[in-house]
């Protein structure tokens, strides 16, 4: 008897698969472009895909993740149409292995950083120097060693000389994600993140921008893939966040969009 | 909140049991080599087997997508030969999911085979039976016990891995977004609701398919 439950339930379960699988491939009639962006996207990606499927036809779906490993992905194959890099050196490695069309690529956004603290820890710093204090035991940034905001974080550290007082204070996260997390949990008083991932929780922390002279711009770059189905759409949307009406979003999000050069 | 997709769950259900079969398959001969060899060869093939253990999924998965992606020897052959792309397929999580967890099956399998009495095989060789049948009647049902904690262990892994399958399979929506992946994405964009929504139907449905393999494993010992 309980053979039988059993197996009859491994068999639904397959079955239910097979249905949810070709559910989803009727659907499929539109094109369909597909991105990969940096995680700190999130947010403001979600927040346009609808406004940008209503005017254009075209469904988009996004695959967020860092943008180192998405960009090891796209160069062993990965069927993605655009890339949304955090970090324009990717972009460059892909195009010189080809991997991205060197005409499509272009900055949508330059990222800006700020401190990002508990309400409940209201004026434990109100300045980058005030990090040095001892009300802030432990600092959360994204990794330096390969994470954009991280790299802009220590830059902007050492920029305004505080590294060394606050190099023992610091904890990393693989990402702005995992260091909003430590913020979010206790274990950071502070960290020094994304102004997107600062306008994304409001509501019960503090945000201060820090000025952009104290780190390297963060300048983000965008690019259609070189084995990507549908190309055109693909500009498509590249246009609708740089010049179209998604701009207002992404910089809604805290993404300064640079003025169309072309 | 956003709208619940079922389809991560449906997807990781079948590769994880397309991962055991073929574990089971796979693994259940190569254990019984293992069992049998004596040489030095057997003892390195046993070691290089624990290797996916210990690897960091993440790396593990990053040199399954160099070995299978598309600049790879394997990957372009059989683009070339059969216009197939194994990588950011269901089918690339299968293989990350096989690579991960036959390890366990492999290991249990081989202490079961171990643990059988020698005369009753012996006995029957003397009686006449052949090799092959004396595997599958007396061999495996009398290593029945690990084999099963083989396959339980083997389910599991292959059901919950993450880093390895979102680097060779990656995270598209509907086509590749296993379970795991989905609750690490829902994590992601903040969305912590949907999270824990799904890490509770996941830990529901995995605990009844393992509770249900625990008990067909008396029933036939039973039998």
């Amino acid at each position: 008897m309980k053979k039988r439950i059993a197996a009859g339930a491994i068999i639904l379960a397959i079955s239910s698969g097979c249905a949810a699988e070709s559910g989803q491939e009727e659907a499929a009639e539109t094109a369909e472009v597909s991105i990969a962006a940096a995680s700190d996207l999130n947010p403001a990606f979600q927040a346009l895909k609808d406004e940008f499927e209503a005017e254009t036809g075209v469904e988009l779906t996004f695959s967020f993740g860092s943008t180192g490993q998405l960009a090891d992905q796209i160069e062993n194959g990965a069927p993605f149409d655009v890339f949304a890099s955090a970090n324009v050196s990717f972009i460059d490695h892909l195009i010189e292995t080809d991997d991205i069309i060197e005409e499509s690529a272009q900055p949508y956004a330059f990222g800006r950083i700020g401190l990002m603290m508990k309400e409940e820890n209201t004026g434990a710093a109100e300045n980058i120097a005030d990090l040095t204090s001892a009300e802030i035991e432990q600092l959360s940034i994204a990794n330096p060693a390969h994470a954009p905001y991280g790299m802009a974080a220590e830059e902007a550290l050492k920029a305004s000389g505080l590294y060394a007082d606050v190099e023992n204070k610091l904890v990393y996260g693989r990402n702005i994600t995992d260091a909003f997390t430590h913020i979010e949990t206790g274990n950071a008083d502070a960290g020094i993140i994304a102004y997107s991932l600062g306008i994304a929780n409001e509501d019960g922390y503090d945000f201060i921008l820090l000025d952009e002279e104290l780190h390297e711009p963060i300048e983000q770059v965008i690019g259609v893939t070189s084995q990507a189905d549908h190309p055109e759409e693909a500009q498509l949307f590249i246009d609708y966040i740089t010049d179209g009406s998604g701009k207002e979003t992404m910089e809604a999000y805290g993404f300064i969009v640079p003025e169309e050069e072309s | 909140m956003a709208d619940i997709s079922l389809f991560p769950l449906f997807l990781s259900l079948r590769v994880a049991l397309t991962a055991t079969g073929l574990a089971i398959l796979i693994g259940i001969p190569i254990a019984y080599y293992l069992h049998k060899a004596d040489s030095r060869l057997g003892t390195l093939i046993d070691t290089l087997i624990t290797l996916p253990i210990v690897l960091p999924p993440t790396v593990l998965g990053y040199y399954l997508l160099v070995l299978l992606g598309r600049n790879s020897a394997i990957g372009t052959f059989l683009e070339d030969t059969f216009g197939v792309t194994l990588v950011f397929t269901p089918a690339a999580a299968v293989v990350a999911a096989l690579v991960v967890s036959i390890p366990f099956m492999i290991k249990s399998a081989k202490t079961a085979f171990a643990s059988v009495g020698e005369d009753l095989l012996y006995s029957a060789e003397i009686l006449g039976r052949s090799k092959i049948n004396i595997f599958l009647t007396l061999t495996i049902p009398l290593a029945w016990r690990g084999i099963v904690a083989g396959i339980t262990m083997t389910f599991a892994r292959a059901l919950g891995d993450f880093g390895a399958t979102l680097m060779v399979a990656g995270s598209i929506p509907n086509e590749t977004m296993t379970m795991p992946i989905a609750i690490y994405d829902a994590l992601l964009a903040g969305d912590r609701e949907m999270a824990n929504v799904l890490v509770a139907i996941m830990t529901v449905v995995a605990l009844t398919i393992l509770y249900t393999i625990n008990r067909l494993e008396k029933r036939v010992i039973q039998g």
